[in-house]
């Protein structure tokens, strides 16, 4: 008894010892994955039981830009997602507005009908935007893939850039005008600033979203539309892990940007869609 | 009910052109192909629901999904809940721990996949700690291509969301009601237990509702990292994908049956979600 007294002290004295090991035993669940990738991507002769690779090279990012055609593939990437971004934010700007400042019937409803598409499996309907965008010759065009994109990102814009225009203030803007200001003044020295940050926080969401998928663009893809998530599944298929690894380092950077970026920026619980509270 | 202002309407439009030129129509048209004879365009015909739904391997298929996706959820939750717990304390280092916990959803989801297989294969770090450092372990423990480890890799890939919103939760609760009971004479556990994971109950349901949501649908990972296990997307686009001529009329069906499954568990959880806790 007296032990085990002694035993359940020691464990609570412990307990800042405790935590941390589940801290960081959670930490390395989560973020080692990449270290091996990053090992991966730079070395050479890693078989067997080693912890880490015996000779480093630069062979597989090499390989990487020059036969699998990496700044083509990224190029294609970027120009994809900043189309699909430049959409849905013109269709999120208004249509968020009117959801956000505008009395709308029945607005919980349509909402939800507007988040379908990021509540059912894309594969159900990227079946059909696939057969669609055949028929319209829209498969294996920058506009296409993009456009297929849109179909889960333009709820993402409406849903964010919504909440940021019903936080704004109308006594605010009520004070500009007091104050003496015009139309035009308070639009660019009021309201712009104001707004600013929620229409940046879902550039940089939906941005996030186009650059990484991967069903949509895998059901409307072409030789000339390859994104760096469709080569980098191709890449493991064909069986070169060095060369997959190096194009994943690639492919990861502007997402760890992103990351580091947005924990400054805004609260992590609108990255999750916004369905805190529901 | 007043009528609707014509200019909220101008601004709805842009929102539900996506939604029924991105998203209905392309269901639509995946719904009427599940209806027609194979490789036919005309014709009506319920054969391939029947053909699906009759196949020995359907049952396994759909059951595989839900397992998959229940066991995600419910790790998710118990990963949380200390998880947040500890975090919001503000413990020394809890930035980085929280960091980490937005890795998984900025990443794209192959490269976490990679280096997943990388990181829990048999020459991976995980194996290596376990043969050198745990006595009874002599040889390399399987984890990919199996249901542990496609179990494992869907919870590092869909846990932050339940993490995410369990967290804000919690930090959006009132302390002095922990104070309150405590100063009642109630101790730790039973403020957790009575007090604290009550109040955060809706929190930790909201978020796994996408965790959920999010295994259910799972698609690149799976496709990746399954192996011979293929959950019901990875088995829509293998009908399409392997078979000459692709089976489209029977991805369809079964893209339509995954819709419907999703549809109904999702108003089953709602349903869940709203009602009080006792």
């Amino acid at each position: 008894m007296n032990l085990a007294r002694q035993y359940l002290r020691a464990v609570w004295n412990g307990r800042t010892l405790l935590i941390y090991t589940f801290l960081v035993s959670f930490l390395l669940f989560v973020i080692s994955p990449f270290f091996m990738i990053g090992l991966k991507s730079v070395g050479k002769n890693w078989f067997g039981r080693m912890w880490f690779p015996p000779t480093l090279t630069t062979d597989w990012f090499r390989w990487a830009v020059e036969v699998t055609r990496i700044p083509e593939i990224l190029k294609n990437t970027l120009v994809i997602a900043v189309l699909a971004v430049t959409i849905s934010t013109l269709i999120g700007i208004p249509s968020g507005w009117a959801f956000g400042r505008r009395r709308v019937p029945g607005k919980e409803l349509l909402m939800a009908l507007i988040l379908l598409p990021r509540m059912i499996p894309p594969i159900t309907f990227a079946l059909g935007v696939a057969r669609i965008f055949y028929r319209l010759d829209l498969v294996d065009t920058h506009l296409g893939v993009a456009l297929a994109h849109v179909a889960i990102c333009a709820p993402y814009a409406i849903l964010v850039l919504s909440s940021t225009f019903e936080g704004l203030d109308e006594r605010v803007l009520e004070a500009a005008s007091v104050c003496g200001a015009n139309v035009v003044r308070t639009f660019f020295h009021v309201t712009l600033p104001m707004v600013l940050p929620g229409i940046l926080s879902s550039i940089i969401f939906t941005f996030t979203t186009s650059y990484n998928e991967f069903t949509l663009t895998l059901m409307t893809y072409g030789p000339h539309t390859i994104t760096l998530p469709v080569r980098t599944y191709l890449a493991v298929g064909e069986g070169y892990w060095e060369v997959s690894s190096a194009m994943s380092v690639i492919l990861i950077i502007p997402s760890l940007l992103i990351l580091f970026g947005i924990q400054r920026q805004v609260a992590p619980e609108k990255l999750v869609g916004g369905f805190k509270g529901v | 009910m007043k009528r609707v202002n014509l200019t909220t309407l101008i601004l709805l439009l842009p929102g539900f052109a996506a939604f029924f030129g991105l998203f209905f129509y392309p269901m639509l048209v995946t719904v009427l192909q599940s209806l027609r004879p194979e490789g036919q365009s005309t014709g009506w015909t319920l054969e391939n629901y029947v053909n699906f739904l009759t196949q020995p391997g359907a049952r396994q298929v759909i059951t595989l999904t839900f397992v998959l996706a229940v066991a995600t959820t419910l790790l998710s939750i118990l990963l949380s809940v200390p998880l947040a717990l500890v975090l919001r304390e503000k413990i020394r280092g809890h930035r980085i721990f929280r960091l980490a916990i937005l890795v998984p959803i900025t990443v794209p989801g192959l490269v976490g996949a990679l280096g997943l297989l990388l990181f829990w294969g048999s020459r991976g770090w995980v194996n290596l700690f376990l043969v050198q450092f745990i006595p009874f372990i002599k040889e390399p423990l399987r984890f990919n291509y199996t249901i542990h480890g496609l179990i494992l890799f869907y919870l590092w890939h869909y846990f932050s969301y339940t993490c995410v919103t369990t967290l804000a939760t919690l930090e959006g609760l009132d302390r002095s009601i922990e104070e309150a009971a405590s100063v009642a004479g109630a101790n730790r556990w039973q403020v957790l237990r009575h007090i604290v994971l009550p109040l955060i109950t809706p929190g930790i349901l909201a978020g796994s509702v996408i965790t959920f949501m999010l295994s259910f649908g799972a698609f690149s990972i799976p496709l990746v990292t399954g192996g011979n296990y293929r959950p019901l997307a990875v088995e829509i686009y293998t009908q399409i994908g392997v078979p000459i001529p692709p089976r489209w009329s029977l991805a369809s069906a079964m893209a339509v049956v995954m819709a419907v499954l999703q549809i109904a568990f999702l108003s089953v959880y709602m349903r869940v979600l709203r009602r009080p806790i006792a």
